[in-house]
């Protein structure tokens, strides 16, 4: 291992994988770092589990390779997992067995010596909040707990490296709190990987993000970087009473500099809205509502409004393409 | 080892939490008590009457070969329905419940998971066989005469192929995620290998002599007759290692078509 890059606990160096024919994941690569929790954000069928499965070692990429710890998992893959907790998008546990005796049986398997297997399942299940159902059947436990078990087996053996995906779907709200704290305070000494397709989470949550779409890294930043990109963004909506102006208004806007991302979308009773994205240093209504009114255009609603993440990542989704943003 | 033995616990527990344990067990005495209690009355009568079944002399023949004989031949086609169903759960319905999935992110090797999978079910087979050896006192208890070589072997032959048939199952089992089609399939694999002792009845010359070979009742057949061949103990270990190796080789192609 190399001392400088000691701390980099996972590393990805241009990993493709293919089902057949299918590229569910393009040339990515990154790094993450202890006490980073990082937020893979993409819609379904991004490629989030593929990439998560690729690092748990459940199958080897198509082609590049990963790290952890600095070991390569096709390699090593016995000594690179022992660094390794993952918890699986569907959580699926024995059901027939009881908590204390899969917890045990997991910690066994993830060679917790003996002697002190015991204050190890149960200090992992305290730190999960499942002391008071270790006697009851897994099958019978609430979608919430079924979670925490599902987290009190990935934390077992303490590793330094924690897959996690999509930890909070299909819970409640107060169960989503929970487990983000639990994750959150697991974050501190390790290196976390969450991914979610939910944008808040990412903000409360995560230090850094990657928003990932067609098995692609779409951008990659901490979530400061984002907001600080957020900041010099806006939009403007604009609503015509006129749909036969449509045409016009879009090429006028479409000449004025400044204007980026135009949008056109026909909504009911013959009005249009009309969107773009331009930077907050020159306020454009004024000129655009002088113009409009000299060209006879039937403008009755001009709006501002900050860009928030969910817009940047649409955009995204869209063109598929960085701009100049990140 | 410590791994081998704590997947194998889970696997072999697991049989008993599920209804399909006492099942078993309860089919397992019931059938073979059957097959027990026919064969001893069946005996009495003949012993009674020789003449009446053209046996001239009676002590020709072997009591303990005439009851355990039979009743170890008769009991192995309990085997045909008993391993297909106890081993369907083992790796298909891991598969069904993505729970493997989750053991290939441990540190284990795959041989790790499938020697414990083999293990724990092996284990509950024999738990099985464990009424069996009553009979042996029951058989004392009611007055017969043991002649423990042949019976000692027949125990040996029926583990041995009670083991060779649970690694095929298992990796029937290993290449499904639906325990149904498991059970259906290592049923039918296992049909097939007691069509191989027919051949040897309706054929002749080399194609006898193969599937004889091939044939694992006949090689059963040697050990309910009190003879131990060398080649039947190597048939049957070769039989479970390579099934064992089957097993492993499924489990590893998850990989797909990378
Ligand atoms: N085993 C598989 N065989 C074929 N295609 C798959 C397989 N697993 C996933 N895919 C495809 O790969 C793409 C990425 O899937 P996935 O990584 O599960 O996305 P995400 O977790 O971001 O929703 C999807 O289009 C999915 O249909
Ligand atoms: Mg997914």
């Amino acid at each position: 291992m190399n001392n400088s890059h000691s701390d980099v606990l996972i590393k990805f160096e241009k990993v493709s994988k293919k089902y057949g024919a299918f590229h569910a994941l393009r040339d990515v690569s990154f790094e993450v770092k202890a006490g980073e929790i990082v937020g893979f954000l993409g819609p379904n069928g991004a490629g989030k589990t593929t990439a998560m499965r690729i690092i748990s070692g459940f199958f080897p990429p198509t082609s590049g390779r990963v790290l952890i710890r600095g070991i390569d998992i096709a390699k090593h893959p016995h000594k690179a997992k022992r660094a390794l907790g993952y918890l699986p998008e569907t959580v699926s546990l024995y059901p027939d067995m009881k908590v204390i005796e899969y917890l045990r049986f997991v910690a066994k398997l993830k060679g917790v010596p003996g002697h002190e297997l015991t204050d190890h399942v149960r200090g992992k299940m305290s730190f999960c909040g499942l002391l008071g159902v270790g006697h009851r059947l897994i099958g019978r436990l609430s979608k919430g707990y079924r979670q925490r078990v599902g987290l009190a087996q990935a934390l077992m053996a303490d590793p330094s490296v924690l897959i996690l995906d999509e930890p909070t779907t299909g819970l409640d709200p107060t169960q989503i709190k929970e487990i983000r704290e639990l994750v959150h305070a697991l974050g501190q000494n390790r290196a976390v990987i969450l991914s979610t397709h939910i944008l808040p989470e990412v903000s409360t949550l995560c230090s850094r993000v990657m928003m990932i779409n067609q098995g692609q890294i779409l951008a990659s930043g901490t979530v400061k970087e984002l907001a600080s990109c957020l900041k010099d963004r806006e939009a403007i909506h604009l609503r015509l009473k006129d749909r036969r102006d449509q045409d016009h208004a879009l090429k006028l806007l479409g000449a004025m500099p400044g204007v980026e991302n135009l949008n056109c979308a026909e909504e009911v009773k013959g009005e249009t809205f009309i969107s773009f994205e331009t930077s907050p240093e020159e306020d454009l209504r004024p000129l655009i509502t002088k113009l409009f009114v000299e060209q006879g255009i039937s403008l009755v609603e001009i709006q501002r409004q900050q860009l928030s993440l969910e817009d940047i990542f649409l955009g995204l989704l869209k063109d598929g393409k960085l701009g100049r943003r990140f | 080892m410590r791994k081998v033995f704590a997947i194998a616990r889970k696997e072999f527990s697991s049989c008993f939490h599920s209804w399909l344990g006492v099942m078993m067990s309860v089919l397992v005495l019931l059938v073979s008590g059957v097959f027990f209690v026919i064969l001893v009355l069946n005996y009495a009568k003949i012993s009674m009457n020789p003449q009446q079944y053209g046996l001239s002399n009676f002590s020709g023949i072997n009591q303990t070969q005439f009851i355990f004989g039979s009743f170890f031949i008769n009991i192995s086609i309990m085997l045909l329905f008993l391993v297909p169903i106890l081993t369907m759960r083992s790796f298909a319905e891991e598969k069904r419940g993505e729970t493997l999935e989750l053991m290939f992110t441990y540190p284990l090797s795959d041989f790790e998971i499938v020697a414990g999978k083999q293990l724990g079910i092996v284990w509950f087979f024999e738990i099985l066989l464990l009424p069996l050896l009553g009979y042996i006192v029951i058989y004392r208890w009611i007055g017969g005469e043991i002649d423990w070589g042949p019976v000692l072997l027949g125990y040996l032959g029926f583990w041995l192929l009670g083991n060779a048939y649970l690694a095929a199952g298992v990796f029937i089992s290993s290449l499904t995620k639906s325990p149904m089609v498991s059970a259906i399939g290592t049923f039918s694999l296992l049909l097939v290998f007691w069509i191989f002792d027919w051949v040897e009845g309706i054929s002749s010359g080399v194609w006898a002599h193969i599937f004889t070979e091939l044939s694992p009742l006949a090689h059963y057949r040697n050990f309910t007759i009190g003879i131990l061949d060398v080649q039947d103990l190597v048939y049957f270990g070769f039989f479970f290692f390579y099934f064992l190796f089957l097993t492993l080789r499924s489990i590893e192609t998850r990989n797909w078509k990378s």
